[in-house]
């Protein structure tokens, strides 16, 4: 097993991402966007989604895991428990939510649900949120002000950057900053760090001796 | 199979796909990572989560995993399930992340919101299969008339035993008021709570091997569905277009039952349940199978198939109880495999209704001896595949190695088998007896190998113990010590030294025999023969030895991980070090457990010559995270006393739970 998997890390950090927002934001096309330089127009995404992606932000190099949910309803329950997987597990917790420009609702729902969600779920204190306003090629169709959408990141501590998942405006800087903004939060570089990273199969349990002390 | 001819909707079906997926994952790291270790019950949660949090890396960096796509384990269920192929990855990511039970509960809630709306045709549907699987399920379980009568039986093989090979470490006097004690101790035992069970409620409360709590919310009925399409969906052999998990092998692998077990337990639904669900779905396939054959032969039975396949199905399983019986009983000896593989486009459509009445009187009629005669062919692949392996004798150098039935599950369309091997034995019978006492629904198997040798190192040994000078050391409780100081310093008494050297002989031999004959057992389950079915283990003495050979021949041995499923060594003869017991945990899927007598001197005396500084797992635990080690002492008084004590020691172990039982003492009640 060691063979196999024990190659020195290729990268210096592990940061893992969650991506939540109503459904029809563009949540998949821009993780799309991100990591394959696509753009498609994506059927709604079932349960969640899970990509991989090696950037070099700052000098160091880190593997981003980047977990996708679904924005529909009846997918709303699987979504607490990735903020909550990420408890003592990921490295740096950030989340980002998006509001559709389009959509006025998409934005009235990030107060109402998302994030109250964030506080409710998320178990990383210093977890980074991001908020993200996609679609701005529809300049003419646009119900959300830049204004609103600082306004509304001032309100809840939040990173607030405007893309387009289409045109790939902003695409990359959306994630660059995101990362950006972890690795100068120390508490989440730490757990970051490759060095932390564990496989179960390969370590032997430490307490294992503890079967030994068998009664006779 | 489109989705309006399942029981479930898109999303359960997702959901069902992911808990699975997790059970899988779950069931992988619970192979060296119990459940209910000790470490979990000190520091609760967040150790649990520290241990068993998975690798910051993804799953398609880890071929090792269950889940991953490599394996052959997830993707066809997944497939089979209609879920679409953009979510896979995001299920297999989740499978491996933990702690796993927030997901668990997360999909189970998916499942329980998505119950509001079902069309009638599934309800209806849903029902039938519910009655099926309750039917067949309450005629499974044993009644306790036989349950007693099995136990009689089993007391006057104890009874000969002990008057034909009186144990010289009991003093007489005391024996007989033993036996008392363990009589009555035995009448009581019918109401005990077992280890098994005690070591369950004990992780309850400490571990995600509990039922979910979202699990109450869950329906009955829906959990049985779930069960069951994922059930069908593991035997389902659904044609492979991904060239990376040419792994992929035929029939029920074991991985897959210990995940449904572990599924089972989160939802809090009784193993025999699925057992239920187990032998509908082989039997329907079996039903199906010959309907295709019948079809290829272009022959007129069409018709009455016809009807059956039509919307009308509900009324012609009516008559399946007859109409079963002609289809399955003119079968020679069907591939399971081979059926399963021609079934996967209507499976789910076919089953659920013949398991409405269908199943039920199948059960019914098994018991006549028209009806076994019925389901006989249902199953017949393991029939003559492991009752005809006398032919695998002439591969190796062994004399004798046979399978013989036991048990009254044969060709009852059992997905799941045991093999029993007994070490230790005076005459033929006891190769069979010390097994057929146990009540569980499995197929069950003897292997009567060897008898030669083994009849004469074992009556060497029993000869020796009641020899004179035995006799005289016993006598002056010297015994008890002998093993301590065997384990201990090597100072061997003379008295041994001089008395053993016919039985060392012997020995040597045997012990060459039952690596042989573990290859060979090995062999026998490489080729299917067992009619890819999940296995089941269980050996005492020499027995557990040949066991282990043929664990560590899988375990070197490509692709054998899916193959055995359980394993229980008893008073075995193997070293502890250098033997690499991690290589044989590893193609155990499921609970692995080495019980010991920690005064059994005479194993120790016997097995001198293999070095007792490298530990003898007969007499002591053996420190392998993932193996059970279960103090036996108080059954096993002496190596012989395994002969009858077996059966009590694996009622007491609860092999159908999913929990694991960790330095616990069987006691005699």
């Amino acid at each position: 097993m060691e063979s196999l998997s024990g190659a020195p890390p290729e990268f210096d950090y592990l940061f893992k991402l969650l991506m939540i927002g109503d459904s029809g934001v563009g949540k998949s096309s821009l993780l799309l966007s991100f990591t394959s330089d696509a753009f498609e127009e994506l059927s709604p995404t079932i349960g969640v989604d899970f990509k991989v992606k090696h950037v070099t932000v700052g000098g160091k190099k880190l593997k981003l895991a980047i977990w996708d949910t679904a924005g529909q309803e009846r997918f709303r329950t699987l979504t607490s428990s990735y903020y909550r997987g990420a408890q003592g597990v990921i490295m740096g917790l950030v989340v980002s939510a998006f509001y559709d420009v389009t959509r006025r609702d998409t934005f009235t729902n990030l107060s109402d649900i998302w994030a109250k969600e964030i506080d409710l779920y998320s178990t990383n204190q210093d977890c980074i949120k991001m908020l993200v306003g996609n679609k701005v090629d529809k300049e003419s169709e646009r119900v959300v002000s830049k204004k609103e959408g600082i306004d509304f990141a001032r309100e809840y501590g939040c990173l607030f950057i405007e893309c387009s998942a289409k045109t790939r405006v902003n695409v990359e800087q959306c994630f660059e900053e995101l990362v950006l903004k972890i690795l100068e939060t120390p508490s989440l570089l730490a757990e970051g760090s490759a060095g932390v990273k564990k496989n179960i199969f390969r370590q032997k349990p430490p307490e294992s001796d503890a079967s030994t002390s068998s009664c006779c | 199979m489109s989705s309006s001819t399942s029981m479930l909707t898109a999303t359960q079906k997702y959901a069902a796909g992911a808990l699975f997926a997790m059970a899988l994952n779950q069931a992988q790291i619970h192979q060296t990572l119990p459940l209910g270790f000790p470490s979990t019950a000190d520091d609760g949660d967040p150790s649990e989560e520290r241990l068993s949090s998975s690798s910051s890396d993804s799953v398609s960096e880890n071929p090792q995993l269950w889940v991953h796509e490599s394996s052959g384990l997830l993707l066809p269920i997944f497939k089979f399930l209609e879920i679409d192929s953009r979510a896979w990855g995001g299920l297999e990511e989740t499978a491996a992340m933990s702690p796993a039970k927030h997901h668990v509960g997360a999909f189970l809630r998916i499942l329980v919101e998505e119950s509001g709306d079902m069309s009638l045709e599934a309800t209806d549907k849903e029902t039938a299969l519910i009655n099926g699987v309750d039917t067949l399920s309450s005629s499974m379980e044993k009644s306790p008339a036989e349950y007693d009568s099995r136990k009689e039986k089993q007391r006057e093989y104890e009874h000969a035993c002990r008057e034909k090979f009186p144990t010289p470490d009991t003093i007489p006097e005391l024996k007989s008021v033993e036996e008392n004690i363990t009589d009555t101790s035995q009448q009581e035992n019918t109401g005990n709570t077992s280890i098994a069970e005690q070591d369950r409620r004990k992780s309850l409360s400490e571990s995600d091997g509990k039922p979910m709590e979202e699990a109450t919310m869950l329906s009955y009925p829906r959990k049985v569905t779930v069960l069951y399409e994922l059930l069908s969906a593991c035997l389902a052999n659904i044609p492979d277009d991904n060239k990376k998990s040419t792994k992929r092998r035929k029939g029920y692998d074991a991985r897959h039952r210990v995940a449904l077990r572990l599924l089972a337990t989160w939802f809090d639904i009784k193993w025999i349940k699925m057992e239920a669900i187990e032998t509908m779905v082989a039997c329907s396939a079996m039903a199906l199978l010959k309907e295709e054959e019948s079809k290829e032969e272009g022959r007129s039975p069409k018709s009455s198939w016809d009807k059956w396949k039509r919307g009308g199905i509900i009324g012609a399983a009516a008559v399946t109880g007859g109409t079963l019986m002609a289809i399955t009983g003119g079968l020679a000896a069907p591939a399971i495999a081979a059926g399963f593989s021609a079934l996967a486009p209507t499976l789910g459509t076919i089953i659920p209704v013949i398991g409405a009445h269908g199943l039920a009187a199948v059960a019914s009629a098994a018991g006549s001896a028209a009806g076994s005669v019925a389901v006989a062919a249902s199953f017949g692949a393991a029939g003559a595949g492991l009752t005809g392996t006398k032919v695998a004798r002439r591969i190796g150098d062994v004399d004798e190695f046979e399978f013989k039935t036991i048990g009254e599950n044969h060709n009852q369309g059992r997905l799941a088998v045991e093999i029993s091997i007994s070490g230790f034995v005076f005459e033929e019978e006891d190769f069979v007896r010390p097994w057929e006492g146990q009540h569980d629904n499995l197929e069950r198997y003897a292997v009567q190998w060897e008898s030669k040798n083994l009849i004469a190192v074992s009556t060497a040994i029993q000869d020796w113990l009641t020899s004179k000078i035995a006799v005289e050391m016993m006598k002056r409780g010297a015994m008890m010590t002998v093993l301590h100081t065997l384990m201990t310093a090597l100072a061997w008494p003379t008295a041994l030294l001089s008395l053993t050297d016919f039985i060392d002989s012997q020995w040597t031999i045997a012990i060459d025999r039952s690596d042989k004959a573990g290859k060979l057992l090995a062999e026998v389950l490489l080729k299917g023969l067992q009619g890819h079915r999940p296995v089941t283990l269980v050996g005492f003495s020499l027995g557990a030895r040949v066991i282990f050979r043929c664990l560590q021949i899988l375990a070197e041995s490509e692709a054998s991980a899916g193959l055995v499923e359980r394993v229980v060594l008893l008073g075995a003869p193997i070293a502890i070090e250098n033997m690499n017991w991690e290589a044989t945990r590893k193609v155990v899927a499921g609970r692995y457990v080495n019980a010991y007598s920690t005064n059994d001197w005479m194993l120790g005396i016997v097995f001198r010559a293999n070095l007792l500084t490298k530990g003898l797992a007969g007499i002591q635990p053996v420190d392998v995270p993932g193996i059970e080690n279960v103090d036996v002492t108080e059954i096993i008084e002496g190596h012989s006393s395994y002969l009858w004590g077996t059966q009590q020691i694996l009622e007491q172990l609860e092999l159908d739970t999913y929990y694991p039982v960790y330095n616990r003492k069987v006691v005699k009640s």
